[in-house]
């Protein structure tokens, strides 16, 4: 306690010598001149005497730590067997009224399917639609997202409306789209479209200004216009960025595409599931689901894999 | 005045003043506060300062990259408008295109001046000998260490024939002993191409093993405080570095920004 008042003291006369550059130096200097030492040990009343000394940690649960790869592949394996036993298990408990159908009860649905000769149909369908649609709001959005990331002149202009835009809901325009443009595909696209375009614009423009300002500058006095600037660095730097943003807001899209399809279609994915809820055939409804996430984690992987392969540079 | 007048010097700057204009939440603030300076043709300058007197904003101004507020900036007597080619520039990091190889970082000024491709890389070639890099071509940024780094950023900034080369705490990041490498490099290529240099720095110890001349600048404003001549010519090598008249500048330069950085 001694200590800390001595401490204080020390510091208010400092503060009292400031005013002035002759102050502050004599102040200095009478600091140095004090070879008092400040007594401030176990002023925290903290354990004392023989003891180990730190606190270990368990090696599984160490913040952003690597852990041993066979735990890692162990945690693994059982994070996929995990819903898969949980799965089975729930079936079991529900036999007979077919509430949840058993993988292999599944795989019968999935086979029936493919013998009707719908099922082929209705994932191109679908692909189709997201393939189209992203395509239109990525090439929408790489463009704007550069510019609006680059001039924050455009950033002022663009910023605004679509802060706004992009909360509305999409799926509360599709009432509002079949209106518009009836119920073929066109809607479909459209709302692919305005529900991903402005997530992906902001998060471009975001990818944008994270390019470091000294490469831009070293553009310049290495002779590049803006043209050049945009079009061989800001472009080149932001490609990892611009397919981990695809990459993101993929998921959202076919969220999006289910609405789309729940409402008005003759086929597809989503199409399939509310015809196959109008016969219970619960174990197509299931087939059709692993289905959605199979093409997903097969698009995220391959965009991994493009971005690996075009930004090599790039940590992922 | 029929007088013709004489120029030997590369770059000049009068009364150069930068600020940046205040809002409501900051108050303005003066950065670079009436500078002259000059380079002369061939010559190596280095500009020693505390962490934020505004040495690097000077240095941008004449890269044009920041316009001044006030004051005249002159290459060969030409006013600096704009950033150019003609005033290459090296940063203290990351500044290299990090999905460009070495060669092709090099390359880039070359590029922007429409350089074709057989001429490109015959320069392109004989800089990365000049840096001692040539097995390191097809490497990207990331394989390379800082040093290593910091020359490709130096070659790439010489391929396009610059008036003058102004870095930026060049060797800011790399550690003491990279840092002696780094410099005898540099002072061997100045030797070999005699191209102007202008240099900012806060080691007191590089800026003087390196220039001919030393301006010492201060903060809040950052002024210019002195002018410190270096008795070495461009032969110097690392004994210069216990010689007494060497000890003797590097103290007073020192002796000045001590003082200031205690007030």
């Amino acid at each position: 306690m001694r200590a800390r008042a001595r401490r204080r003291g020390a510091g208010t006369g400092a503060d009292e010598g400031g005013g002035g550059l002759a102050a502050t130096v004599e102040a200095s200097a009478e600091a140095a001149a004090d070879h008092t030492v400040i007594e401030w040990r176990n002023t925290l009343g903290g354990k004392r005497g023989r003891r180990a000394r730190g606190r270990a940690h368990h090696p599984l649960l160490r913040i952003q730590e690597e852990i041993p790869g066979r735990w890692r592949a162990a945690l693994v394996a059982l994070g996929l067997a995990a819903p898969i036993l949980l799965w089975i298990a729930l079936s079991q408990g529900s036999s007979g009224d077919l509430l949840v159908p058993s993988p292999a009860q599944t795989w019968r649905g999935a086979s029936r399917l493919w013998h009707e000769g719908v099922l082929m149909g209705d994932v191109w369908a679908s692909l189709r639609r997201i393939l189209i649609g992203y395509a239109i709001s990525m090439a929408i959005a790489v463009v704007l997202g550069l510019l609006m990331g680059s001039f924050r002149s455009v950033d002022s202009f663009f910023e605004p409306p679509i802060g706004f835009l992009r909360y509305i809901p999409a799926t509360a325009l599709v009432p509002l789209l079949l209106f518009w443009l009836g119920i073929d595909e066109m809607p479909k696209v459209t709302l692919i479209v305005l529900g991903s375009v402005f997530f992906n614009i902001l998060m471009v423009a975001d990818v944008a200004r994270s390019v470091p300002r000294e490469i831009v500058n070293a553009s310049y006095t290495l002779g590049a216009g803006r043209l050049r600037v945009l079009r061989r660095v800001v472009l080149p730097h932001s490609v990892p960025g611009i397919i981990d943003v695809a990459r993101i807001n993929l998921a959202a899209a076919w969220s999006i595409l289910v609405v789309a399809e729940l409402l008005a279609a003759q086929e597809g994915l989503a199409f399939r599931i509310v015809r196959a809820e109008r016969f219970r055939q619960v174990d197509e409804m299931f087939a059709l689901l692993i289905i959605f996430g199979i093409i997903g984690v097969v698009s995220d992987l391959s965009l991994r894999a493009l971005r690996r392969r075009v930004a090599p540079w790039a940590r992922p | 005045m029929t007088m013709t007048v004489v120029r030997p010097e590369k770059l000049e700057i009068e009364g150069l003043v930068k600020r940046y204009p205040g809002s409501r939440r900051r108050s303005e603030v003066t950065a670079v506060d009436g500078v002259d300076l000059t380079v002369g043709d061939g010559e190596l300058v280095c500009i020693v300062g505390t962490s934020g007197c505004g040495k690097s904003t000077l240095l941008n101004v004449v890269g044009g990259l920041e316009r001044p507020s006030a004051g005249r900036v002159e290459i060969d007597g030409d006013p600096v408008i704009g950033p150019g080619a003609d005033r290459g520039m090296v940063f203290q990091g990351y500044s290299l295109f990090p999905w460009r190889t070495v060669a092709g970082n090099v390359a880039f000024g070359l590029e922007t001046a429409g350089v074709p491709r057989p001429a490109r890389r015959e320069r392109v070639a004989e800089l990365l000998e000049i840096i001692g890099l040539t097995e390191w071509a097809d490497r990207i940024p990331r394989e390379l260490s800082g040093g290593m780094r910091q020359r490709v950023a130096i070659a790439r900034a010489l391929a396009p024939e610059p008036d003058i080369l102004l870095l930026d705490e060049p060797f800011g990041a790399l550690d003491a002993q990279t840092r002696r490498v780094l410099q005898e490099f540099l002072l061997e290529l100045w030797r070999r191409l005699r191209t102007t240099i202008l240099m900012v720095t806060h080691d007191v110890e590089e800026a003087v093993y390196l220039s001919s001349r030393v301006y010492v600048m201060t903060s809040h404003p950052g002024r210019i405080a002195a002018e410190a001549p270096v008795p070495f010519g461009g032969d110097r090598g690392p004994d210069v570095r216990r010689d007494p008249r060497f000890l003797d500048v590097r103290e007073q330069v020192q002796a000045l920004l001590v003082g200031q950085a205690r007030s």
